[in-house]
């Protein structure tokens, strides 16, 4: 048993050794295998080696290479620099030359200049020397003849000399042989005397003689003259009498010519007249003192329906009867034409006659009447009138404009105010805070628009005299203290100190209202807008004297240069100190105070005396108020 | 028993703010867009009050306004002129004012509440 196992172990054992035999072959194998990749691989280690030591070889070489590459290129580069050096000083060199250069040639230049003006001067000098030597030789010239010429007059002088002498000399002896002659002379005369006044004596009587004689001709020819002359005025006489007779003739002429003349341009003047006042476009009638007609036009014939014929010598009154508006009967009193010629007055007019001629609709007339005055006498009255039809249509045309424009601007304007109130107030949901910004934008530029149509339109209706005025009994302190009161918010906000000053006295006046209030309302709204904050204004009502209160409205504002005082009631002007601070205003406030104020009868004026010194605004009102107005026609659109 | 309006305007856009408004404040309302309708819903209905335009087609408001007061009823009724024309430029506005219980305001310058509030008044009075 014992055996069996050992050999069983022993097979095991060399079972177990084959195996690992087999194993050890297989592992050797494998060994073998990868000795031989190992070797392989050495080789190519080895070669490889081999590959870096040449290309370390290489690079070495390479490197040396570039090595003296680089020494070269220093080198080079050195001798670049050098050269660079040696360039630059050349250049330095050249430049420095090149500027002494430029100095030479500009010290050649300006030497050169200098020469050429040097030759020029010499030149002139040159030119004037020849000129004065050419001057030289002329005066030597000269002075060799003049030389000449004394020296000829020195000889002639010398030759007159002698003869001088000679004839001095021929002169004495002559003068002695003179006196003896006139010895001989003197007693010749002596005996000629004698005879001479014996000739004297004879003579004398022979003067007497022919005296005598000459008288009796000078008569003779003083009788013959004064003869002659006569005939002579007689003539004169006679040709003046005939040139008299001729102007009388020419001026007869004349005269006849211009009464010709004067009488047809009289006739000229009758007939243009005649023409004028016939065909003018107004109907014209004349009447003498007591109203009897003497003339009317055609324009009266066809405004009247009645030829002239029908009414000359007529009364008035009784050919022309008028009617008011109402139809009824215009008295006598009321007549223009019996106002002039019983009163005396200037003229007298009425323009709320109707008159109605046969055949035809009754129309409106406009009359006035004149007077006409000879030596302080009225003799007659003068009526003109016409049919105002057409202007009373221009007039109910422009009415209609201004409630047009009120009616048209305005509706879209409601709108927009209406819907963006409503919005703003929240009555259909609140909006957010940008929202309400925007649309209060919107609001704002729209109160402002509207502002400036009423203003527009108020000033339009101004203009065109389309304004009711309906006076009542107002108490002005209150309407004073109403619109103050209106205003109180924009006061506050600017911390304004506000008075208002009413006098005890003051009773009711008779004025419109509406008007008034528009007065305050625009004086007072510009104090306020017009004065920094913390500012006064004061405004006080007092009576002015027995007919009319004074309203006073002061403050401390920015006040009205004085070169635009004469413009601040101009429609749209704006003083040029407000313009910025205030970017609303439309510049008619005060043109529609003053239209309102002197349409009432008052006056307005203001004060300031400087600028930011505050402006004081007076107005006047007559207590007895404002003058009534109604209009024609109210629309109907 | 909520008051009764009537209000007679021709531009819609106004007429419809109108309405808006009053029924807002718990009025009851009644409308016309021209004076021709606006005289026969006031003379069927009774109002105890009228908003009236005045320039509208058909029958102005002036027209209007004389035959409303012509009538025993429209004698008394209360009636707002609610217009953009000026007084200062009418005739008609200026004489229609002195009658009895009429009103005259202008849109343009009066606020939407500021209206209601003048009718609460004048049906307090």
């Amino acid at each position: 048993m014992e055996t069996k196992t050992i050999i069983s172990a022993s097979d095991d054992i060399i079972l177990n050794l084959k195996v690992l035999a087999r194993e050890k072959e297989s592992v050797r194998r494998k060994l073998a295998v990868t000795a031989a990749k190992l070797a392989v691989t050495a080789k190519k280690l080895a070669t490889t080696a081999k590959e870096k030591e040449s290309v370390r070889r290489k690079l070495a070489v390479t490197a040396k290479e570039k090595e003296s590459v680089r020494r070269k290129l220093v080198v080079t580069a050195a001798k670049l620099a050098a050269t660079a050096e040696k360039l630059a000083a050349t250049a330095k060199e050249k430049e420095s030359v090149r500027r002494k250069l430029v100095v030479t040639a500009a010290k050649l230049a300006a030497t050169a200049e200098k020469l050429a003006a040097t030759a020029r001067e010499k030149e002139i000098v040159r030119r004037k020397l020849a000129v004065t030597a050419a001057k030289l030789a002329v005066t030597a010239e000269k002075l060799a003849a003049t030389a000449e010429k004394l020296a000829i007059t020195a000889a002639k002088l010398a030759v007159t000399a002698e003869e001088k002498e000679s004839v001095r000399r021929k002169l004495a002896v002559t003068a002695e042989e003179k006196e003896e002659v006139r010895q001989k002379l003197v007693v010749t005369a002596a005996k000629l005397a004698a005879t001479a006044e014996e000739k004297e004596v004879v003579r004398r009587k022979l003067v007497l003689t022919a005296a005598k004689l000459a008288v009796t001709a000078e008569e003779k020819e003083s009788v013959r003259r004064k003869l002659a002359v006569t005939a002579e005025e007689k003539e004169e006489v006679r040709r003046k009498l005939v040139i008299t007779a001729e102007k009388l003739k020419m001026s007869y002429e004349t005269l006849e010519n211009k009464v010709l003349e004067r009488t047809k341009s009289l006739e000229m003047a009758r007939a243009k007249e005649e023409s004028i006042l016939l065909s003018i476009g107004d109907g014209l009638l004349a009447t003498d003192e007591k109203g009897n007609i003497i003339f009317i036009n055609k324009t009266a014939e066809k405004l009247l329906g009645k030829k002239g014929n029908e009414v000359v010598g007529k009364k008035f009154f009784d050919v022309i009867p008028l009617e008011d508006e109402k139809g009824a009967f215009i008295s006598l009193e009321k007549h223009p034409v019996n106002i002039v010629l019983a009163t005396g007055a200037k003229t007298a007019a009425l323009s709320a006659a109707y008159y109605k001629a046969k055949d035809r609709v009754r129309f409106p007339m406009a009359i006035m009447a004149t007077p006409v005055v000879l030596n302080k006498k009225t003799i007659g009255a003068i009526k003109v009138f016409r049919d105002i039809t057409s202007e009373r249509e221009i007039d109910k045309a422009k009415t209609e404009f201004v409630s047009l424009a009120s009616h048209q601007l305005r509706t879209p304007l409601s709108t927009v105010n209406w819907y963006a109130e409503m919005l703003l107030a929240g009555d259909v949901g609140e909006l957010n805070k940008k929202q309400k910004k925007y649309l209060d934008e919107v609001y704002r530029s729209n109160q402002r628009m509207v502002e400036l149509v009423n203003a527009l339109l108020d000033v339009s209706s101004l203009e065109l005299g389309t304004f009711v005025i309906e006076p009542k009994s107002t108490d002005v302190c209150e309407l004073a203290r109403n619109v103050a009161q209106e205003q109180k918010p924009q006061i506050d906000a600017r911390k304004i100190k506000f008075r208002l000053v009413c006098e005890k006295h003051i009773l009711p006046m008779q004025a419109d209202p509406k008007l008034l209030r528009m007065v305050i309302q625009n004086i007072l709204s510009n104090s306020v807008k017009y004065t920094p904050e913390g500012g006064k204004i004061k405004l006080s009502i007092v009576l002015a004297n027995t007919e009319n209160i004074l309203l006073k409205i002061s403050d401390t504002g920015y006040g009205i240069p004085k070169k635009q005082h004469s413009q601040i009631f101009t429609k749209l002007f704006r003083a040029d100190n407000v313009r910025d601070k205030d970017t609303d205003g439309t510049g008619l406030g005060l043109y529609i105070v003053k239209s309102i104020v002197e349409k009432s009868g008052g006056k307005i004026w203001f004060e300031s005396p400087e600028e930011n010194r505050g402006t004081t605004f007076y107005v006047t009102l007559p207590i007895k108020g404002m003058p009534k107005k109604r209009l024609n026609s109210s629309s109907n659109i | 028993m909520p008051k009764k309006i009537l209000i007679i305007e021709d531009e819609r856009s106004l007429r419809e703010a109108l309405v808006d408004i009053l029924r807002l404040k718990n009025f009851q309302t009644l409308s016309a867009k021209n004076g021709k309708d606006g005289v026969r819903i006031a003379l069927r209905e009774h109002p105890e009050l009228i908003l009236l335009d005045l320039i509208m087609p058909k029958m102005d408001g002036m027209a209007a306004f004389k035959k409303i007061r012509e009538d025993i009823w429209g004698e008394k009724v209360p009636i707002i002129i609610l217009t953009n024309l000026n007084i200062t430029h009418e005739q008609f506005v200026a004489d229609a004012i002195t009658h009895k219980s009429t009103y005259y305001l202008i849109k343009s310058d009066w606020k939407l509440h500021d209206i209601v509030k003048k009718i609460e008044e004048i049906f307090a009075e």
